[in-house]
């Protein structure tokens, strides 16, 4: 058999770039959303924890297209179109419900609902992780939201968790387990990975939604003197800033806006850095 | 592969065209309340002469117009978040769109009903189809189409089809071709103007700037959206049926279906108001609250006219338009200008030195008090001048078009100093 290089589902994005630089190409065509990847430093804070998978859900492009895509661009051969077609299969089959979800008893399954943290203003990544400290090796966790928390699989599968996740009406209902046989298959190499990514050390956060214009742009301006090279500005605001954008960039800053539900965007603004 | 720095600083609204749309508005504004002052006798009886032709598209094309041509220019990032297509043309089209309202105003004031006034119609219609295509190429990079576009991109549409029209009655006074009555075409005209464009745009900004500074969020735009196609049918019927003769019921519905329309965009307002964060009453929003009011108003005072054979009350077309034009446009305008024209001079002067050195803040920019005198003095002219014209009094609306004018001296004197600060 040939010897060639091969984009999996589960490779991580920086992974992907870091050896073949040029399918960031590929990206930018499938989505304007990767546009953020042509950023140097939000490339190691974004896609250090995205596989190709979470990246084409976040995205909203169809995987397996970009799949092909992405291994066209480093292959001429045909072959990798069969590998994806299996792996086609095999996603169907995850699709329904895991056995372990169905099987497992009520008082087994912790309910966590974010939406009154996430609407009250503040990050519910702390509670998350206090409930998975208190999980026994059979207990499932369950997350109500009103979003999907895609950044949130990867650090919980880190910790050797699966999840599964169901859509009804607006609310993502998320269960994470653990899988005994798949905990072991966790390979150290991507842990590796993941630990090389250099993490801003310091987050400051601001939350601008109680202010009206332009008091919001007053604010952040005044606390981008704490904003180093090794800090991360975490906005939570009620709209898109596009008047402060300008003004970041004459300041050699630069800013990324996440949408999270109507009325709050997170923000995030880091010093550039001279490439 | 770098982003480009000048996509992103164009994001920045441009300072110089901005406040040159505004400031000829501001002095149209004062030109048009000083001619309204010095000829307050002739201030009566038909709608059609010479004088109050010309103060009207002062007001329409001079005031109303230019100072909505300077705001969209300053919100487009704001309202259909993304950048203005071309500041070239922008600027092109205030120096020919100002040379149009000079020409059409001149000669609806002398008259001069031939050649001359048919070329500023022409000029006009070129000023504002560079406009339309300006803004329909920044509406093509808009990335997430939301209402308030949809209401700017039908809000340029009735703009287009009220220039032309305005041509065609231009033509027809000098060589006159229109089978139907030229009063008719002059109804729709001014219809269009004022229901199609002029408040398309205020109904599109409003539900976007409203919450926006009194931080309302969490309802549902339901009502919006009813109004949006409310008015646009009820628009497009009304300007189909006119073309045909023995349409009175289809006028009558159409009519009907425009007025619901406005009621359900006050109606949507009145939601946005009640969910609101911040309670307190600033300047702007003052004005905007007795501007709505008087649409109310107005819509029915419209409604009743719609209905009855107003030809026999002469005065009533009268009160009807400065309702219209003072009581509702122009405390909107000047109510929000006290939000856009502090904002517009601070972020151009002083956001680049926040953090860096003491920079005032927004209040600091102009003088609350004059601004509270000017909205009294504004209010009690327009009660006084509606009591006047359906009155016939003739001291009265001098009385009341003196504190109009003084209060939009104190206006662009307030607006002066802001653009000075």
């Amino acid at each position: 058999m040939k010897d060639f290089a091969v984009i999996t589902k589960d490779m991580k994005i920086s992974k992907m770039l870091a050896l073949y630089p040029h399918t960031l190409n590929v990206l930018l065509k499938a989505s304007p959303h990767f546009k953020k990847l042509e950023n140097k430093i939000l490339r190691k804070a974004l896609a250090g924890r995205v596989t190709v998978t979470q990246a084409a859900s976040i995205a909203g492009v169809d995987l397996y297209s970009l799949l092909f895509e992405l291994n066209n661009s480093i292959n001429n051969s045909t072959e990798p179109i069969k590998i994806m077609s299996d792996e086609m299969y095999s996603e169907k089959i995850v699709k329904q419900k895991p056995d372990i979800i169905e099987k497992s008893s009520v008082d087994k399954i912790h309910h966590l609902d974010v939406r009154p943290v996430i609407d009250s203003g503040k990050d519910p990544f702390q509670n998350i992780m206090a409930a998975v400290k208190e999980l026994t090796t059979d207990e499932i966790l369950l997350i109500i939201n009103s979003f999907e928390p895609i950044p949130l699989y990867a650090v919980l599968a880190k910790k050797g968790f699966e999840h599964w996740t169901e859509k009804e009406n607006d609310v993502f209902r998320i269960y994470f387990y653990k899988d005994k046989e798949a905990v072991q298959d966790e390979n150290s190499e991507q842990q590796k990975t993941l630990s090389k990514e250099t993490d801003y050390e310091k987050v400051i956060e601001v939350d601008v939604r109680e202010l009206v214009p332009p008091e919001p742009m007053i604010k952040i301006l005044e606390t981008l003197s704490q904003v180093d090279d090794n800090t991360l500005l975490l906005v939570h605001h009620h709209r898109e800033p596009m008047m402060l954008y300008p003004k970041l960039e004459e300041r050699g800053y630069e800013a990324v806006s996440n949408k999270i539900e109507e009325n709050y965007f997170k923000v995030v603004i880091t010093k550039k850095r001279n490439v | 592969m770098v982003q480009s720095e000048s996509i992103v600083s164009a994001y920045a609204p441009p300072f110089k065209i901005v406040s040159k749309y505004f400031i000829a508005a501001m002095v149209s504004f004062v030109v048009l309340n000083f001619l309204l002052l010095l000829n307050s006798s002739s201030i009566h009886g038909h709608h059609f002469q010479p004088k109050i032709l010309s103060i009207n598209h002062i007001a329409t094309l001079g005031w109303i117009t230019m100072i909505i041509f300077g705001a969209m220019f300053q919100l487009v990032p704001v309202v259909l978040e993304t950048k203005l297509f071309s500041e070239i043309l922008a600027e092109i089209q205030f120096w020919i769109y100002l040379l149009g309202v000079i020409g059409l105003a001149y000669c609806f004031w002398v008259f001069e009903t031939g050649i001359i006034m048919t070329l500023s119609a022409i000029i006009l219609n070129l000023a504002m189809f560079i406009f339309s295509f300006n803004i329909a190429l920044t509406m093509k990079s808009v990335k997430k189409w939301n209402l308030t576009a949809g209401y700017l991109a039908a809000a340029i549409f009735y703009l287009i089809v009220t220039a032309i029209v305005g041509l065609l009655l231009a033509i027809n006074l000098w060589t006159p071709y229109i089978k139907v009555s030229h009063l008719q075409y002059l109804n729709l005209h001014a219809h269009i103007a004022f229901i199609g464009w002029v408040s398309m745009v205020i109904m599109g900004v409003s539900y976007k700037l409203i919450p926006m500074f009194t931080l309302s969020h969490g309802y549902s735009l339901t009502y919006a959206k009813l109004a949006f196609w409310m008015i646009n049918i009820g628009l497009f019927g009304i300007a189909t049926t006119m073309l045909f003769e023995e349409t009175t019921f289809l006028y009558y519905t159409f009519t009907l279906l425009v007025v619901l329309g406005i009621i359900f965009f006050l109606l949507q307002i009145y939601i946005i108001f009640k969910k609101r964060i911040r309670k307190k009453f600033y300047i702007g929003i003052k004005f905007s609250s007795v501007a709505y009011l008087m649409l109310g108003l107005t819509t029915a005072l419209g409604t009743f006219i719609a209905f009855v054979n107003y030809e026999s009350i002469f005065n009533l077309t009268l009160v009807y338009g400065y309702m219209i034009i003072f009581g509702y446009i122009s405390m909107l305008i000047v109510g929000q200008m006290y939000k856009i024209v502090p904002f517009l001079v601070w972020y151009h002067k002083y956001s680049g030195k926040v953090g860096l050195a003491p920079v005032p803040v927004l209040k600091d920019m102009f003088n609350e008090k004059f601004a509270h005198v000017e909205f009294y003095l504004m209010f009690s002219a327009v009660l006084g001048s509606l009591y006047s014209l359906a009155f016939r009094s003739d001291i009265g609306l001098l009385i009341s078009f003196s504190l109009m004018f003084i209060s939009s001296i104190i206006f662009i004197f307030n607006m002066i100093a802001i653009f000075r600060k």
